[in-house]
């Protein structure tokens, strides 16, 4: 497929997807409480009646940044969601593409905090330097992990060059080497604090500060805010699924001429990762606080992803 | 167009509680109504900490003097369209305290309110279908 109408494909894709999948999440949330649950197509409800409803603007906040910054996270996230979602469906060679979309990702939240913390509400402002503190725990062995590719058996940093790699070999990248697994599993624990669910929904902490950061948005603007949210979560979730399990793979040379089948495997592994990686963590564990957090994962993730750095120095 | 968005409106109302001065025994059935076995939930509700994030006010208690601005700086927080459920008989009529110089309810002297769920406390299925029906006869 051509590469700008797969972008193109993509971009009304990806959030429908996303808010798919958090539906999805939030029905096994409920079955693991023994609750019947909202039904799977809760987000696109919640989302329509959030877009209908009145905006109001507090009068302590900054007008302009309050109202342009979820439009500006929710565009990075999508850009990010959409350019994974196209180099999936057309082998498109974008040099570095992993990096770009890591720090989408990253913008998103950071837009999101920034147009949260511009309402002059006190909670926003906990809610900022939590997030801000969970970044620096989450993000570095993140970023860490996704380098090691570079290092690692196939020296590139585009998904595309990647995933052709896998084929190649016939194995997912975790299978082919001891540093891709430890890289792998730095980049999935990272997954819940990015995502900001349970154990480490410290910035949003819905009991304790009421959603920190978005407490003063409603209507529209939290709208933009839930789908900026969940894309970002399904893009994680995506992401590891391509880069360390393209499952695909194993079809050898059928994956790369097949791509709706590669694409459509591709997904199911990634629901498996955001079940593993989100809604168990979510149902099971209790938050933590922002000291235990930074602690925890600065010493397993960011472990695990220097001694992928290491191990793959030495050609494990 | 309409009717999707009337669908969406029914289909998630997320629920805002406010305690004007009640006993806490219809706040404990209000989070009751959220537990597995009665699974508010599952109509799409949520219980959210922020009135502006809220579509449905949940108003305990018989309105006392010192709640009275609040409750009205609450329900003005809460973007339009919302719906307000009084729970619980205190809020409803404001039954044994009517007439006492220290409260000013019962809510609906000082805010519209949709539907009124009797009951000291309420059981929560009531609760349940107290919010379902005001949030179907305003929304539709």
């Amino acid at each position: 497929m051509d590469a700008v109408v797969a972008f193109l494909i993509s971009i009304p894709i990806s959030p429908l997807l996303s808010l798919l999948f958090e539906g999805i999440d939030r029905k096994l949330h409920a079955r693991m409480q023994k609750r019947i649950g909202p039904p799977v197509l809760q987000p696109f409800y919640d989302l329509i009646k959030l877009l209908g409803k009145e905006r109001i603007i507090p009068a302590t906040a900054s007008t302009r940044i309050f109202e342009i910054m979820p439009m500006v996270s929710t565009a990075s996230s999508l850009l990010g969601a959409s350019i994974l979602l196209s180099n999936i469906l057309s082998n498109s060679n974008i040099v570095g593409d992993l990096i770009l979309i890591i720090y989408l990702l990253a913008m998103s939240s950071i837009a999101l905090i920034v147009g949260g913390s511009a309402s002059g509400n006190p909670y926003s402002a906990i809610g900022f330097s939590r997030k801000i503190s969970m970044m620096i725990a989450y993000e570095i062995p993140m970023l860490i992990a996704v380098i090691s590719m570079a290092f690692g058996p196939s020296p590139s940093l585009a998904v595309s060059s990647i995933i052709e790699f896998q084929v190649s070999r016939g194995l997912p990248l975790v299978a082919s080497r001891l540093s891709m697994a430890l890289a792998a599993a730095a980049f999935l624990l990272c997954i819940p604090a990015a995502a900001s669910v349970v154990p480490f929904d410290i910035p949003e902490a819905k009991t304790e500060i009421i959603y920190g950061f978005l407490i003063e948005y409603g209507g529209p603007y939290l709208a933009l805010a839930k789908v900026s949210k969940s894309v970002l979560n399904f893009t994680l979730t995506l992401l590891a699924s391509a880069i360390f399990l393209y499952i695909p793979s194993l079809l050898g040379e059928a994956a790369l001429l097949n791509l709706g089948l590669s694409l459509f495997l591709c997904l199911i592994v990634s629901l498996l990762i955001m079940f593993i990686t989100i809604t168990v963590p979510r149902t099971v564990l209790a938050r933590l606080k922002v000291g235990q957090a930074l602690k925890f994962y600065w010493v397993l993730p960011l472990t695990l992803s220097f001694s992928s750095i290491i191990l793959s120095a030495v050609n494990l | 167009m309409f009717r999707v968005i009337s669908r969406g409106r029914i289909k998630s109302p997320w629920i805002f509680h406010l305690n004007t001065g009640s006993c806490n025994g219809c706040d404990i059935e209000v989070v009751a109504a959220f537990t597995p076995r009665y699974d508010l939930e599952r109509f799409g509700c949520l219980l959210v900490g922020s009135p502006r994030h809220a579509d449905v006010l949940l108003v305990t208690g018989p309105v006392t003097r010192q709640m009275l601005p609040r409750l009205i700086r609450v329900y003005e927080q809460i973007p339009e369209p919302k719906v307000v459920v009084a729970v619980g008989t205190c809020a409803s009529s404001g039954s044994p305290f009517l007439g006492s110089e220290m409260i000013e309810g019962p809510a609906d002297r000082i805010i519209p309110v949709d539907a009124y769920v009797v009951g000291c406390p309420p059981r929560p299925e009531a609760i349940v279908k107290g919010v379902v029906m005001a949030v179907m006869s305003k929304f539709r």
